[in-house]
């Protein structure tokens, strides 16, 4: 390692292995993304300019979404580059570093953690599972099933204005309370039969219709840590769940493998300790 | 007839990438920017920051949409996942 160039820039940790990560097969990377060996340890890093990383120039190209968007895609690529060879512990969005020695102090302090979650991580992988659903349709259905709602519908039609309204909205709100429930047991219903077939398994806060950008509401937004042997399996109940589901109205999206971002245990204990 | 076919053809899928892109980045912004393992490094973005991006996200989001809209396509309704 050039020691002169580390001092110029900053270090940008994507992940760590405990095998040499073939960077040099990852195609389609602006930067070359490099190694640092440290104590059993492999952390595959780049060099970033300190114009577009260090704080205050993070913070402002947080806002900027075209710049998230190239180096998030960049973070995802180099991590999933080295996923293909061997498991990875990945870091999150802009984990950086002055220097080298501060990177290999960090590796040093949780050298036990960091391989306890490689032997954990061999010869799995994430995937992601978000359900989703649209509360017209099952409004709609939940109607047609309810006999209080459906009493409520023909009072409706059969009363003045002035009552019709007060039912109106009694229907609303009770529709509310069933879809919400319905809502709740489709998701807890998937997610524990999907978890039947994972070692881990996690959910994750629901996103709203704004950054989703679809019509239907998110209901379940999982992720499971899945021995290689049994993704068929897994994949399988998510088509069982699928047709199941299939008058409700749910949509399941399911994605991966993902470099295990949700299962790299040091996350947890980050968030007990706030 | 057959070309003007074959232009529909390439124009939706193209659209589809741009649905599947968005989708792709959704998923990879849900991940990277909010799990992976978080270590004191030397600098260290926020939970306020990465809120900041999902704001960030809605306005790009919206306006893949709006051109989508602009384009005649059909909102973004169920589409093939990448399994």
């Amino acid at each position: 390692m050039n020691t002169k160039e580390a001092k110029e820039g900053l270090i940008y940790l994507y992940c760590i292995t405990d095998k040499v990560p073939k960077l040099k097969e990852i195609e389609n990377l602006v930067d070359e993304p490099y190694f640092i060996y440290h104590q059993s340890l492999y952390a595959s890093v780049n060099k970033v300019k300190e114009s577009e990383f260090a704080e205050e120039n993070l913070k402002r190209n947080l806002a900027d979404l075209e710049w998230i968007k190239v180096k998030a895609s960049i973070h995802e690529k180099a991590i999933e580059g080295v996923m293909k060879n061997t498991c990875v512990i990945p870091f999150k969005f802009a984990t950086l570093f002055n220097t080298e020695d501060n990177l290999k102090a960090m590796l040093g302090a949780h050298l036990e953690e960091f391989k306890d979650i490689l032997i954990k991580l061999e010869d799995k992988e994430e995937w992601g599972v978000k359900i989703y659903c649209n509360s017209e349709n099952l409004k709609e259905n939940l109607i047609q099933e309810d006999e209080q709602l459906l009493n409520i519908d023909k009072e409706i039609n059969s009363s003045l204005p002035g009552k019709s309204y007060l039912l109106k909205k009694k229907k609303e709100e009770l529709l509310n309370i069933s879809v919400n429930k319905k809502f709740n047991e489709y998701g807890e219903v998937s997610f524990d039969r999907l978890r039947e077939r994972s070692q881990e398994a996690g959910i994750n806060k629901l996103l709203p219709k704004e950054v989703t950008e679809r019509n239907d509401e998110m209901i379940l937004n999982s992720a499971f840590l899945i021995n290689k042997d049994k993704v068929g399996d897994f994949l399988n109940i998510v088509d069982d769940l699928r047709v199941k589901y299939t008058d409700k109205g749910l949509f399941f999206d399911c994605t991966g493998p993902w470099p295990p971002y949700n299962f790299c245990g040091l996350l947890k204990e980050k968030i007990h300790n706030g | 007839m057959d070309r003007q076919i074959k232009t529909l053809q390439d124009k939706n899928s193209y659209l589809d990438l741009r649905k599947q892109e968005r989708v792709t980045l959704l998923e990879i912004l849900d991940r990277a920017l909010d799990k992976g393992v978080v270590i004191s490094g030397d600098i260290v973005i926020s939970v306020a920051d990465v809120d900041l991006v999902y704001l960030g996200l809605k306005v790009l989001l919206s306006s893949v949409e709006t051109m989508e809209r602009l384009r005649g396509a059909p909102m973004a309704g169920a589409q093939e996942e990448p399994t």
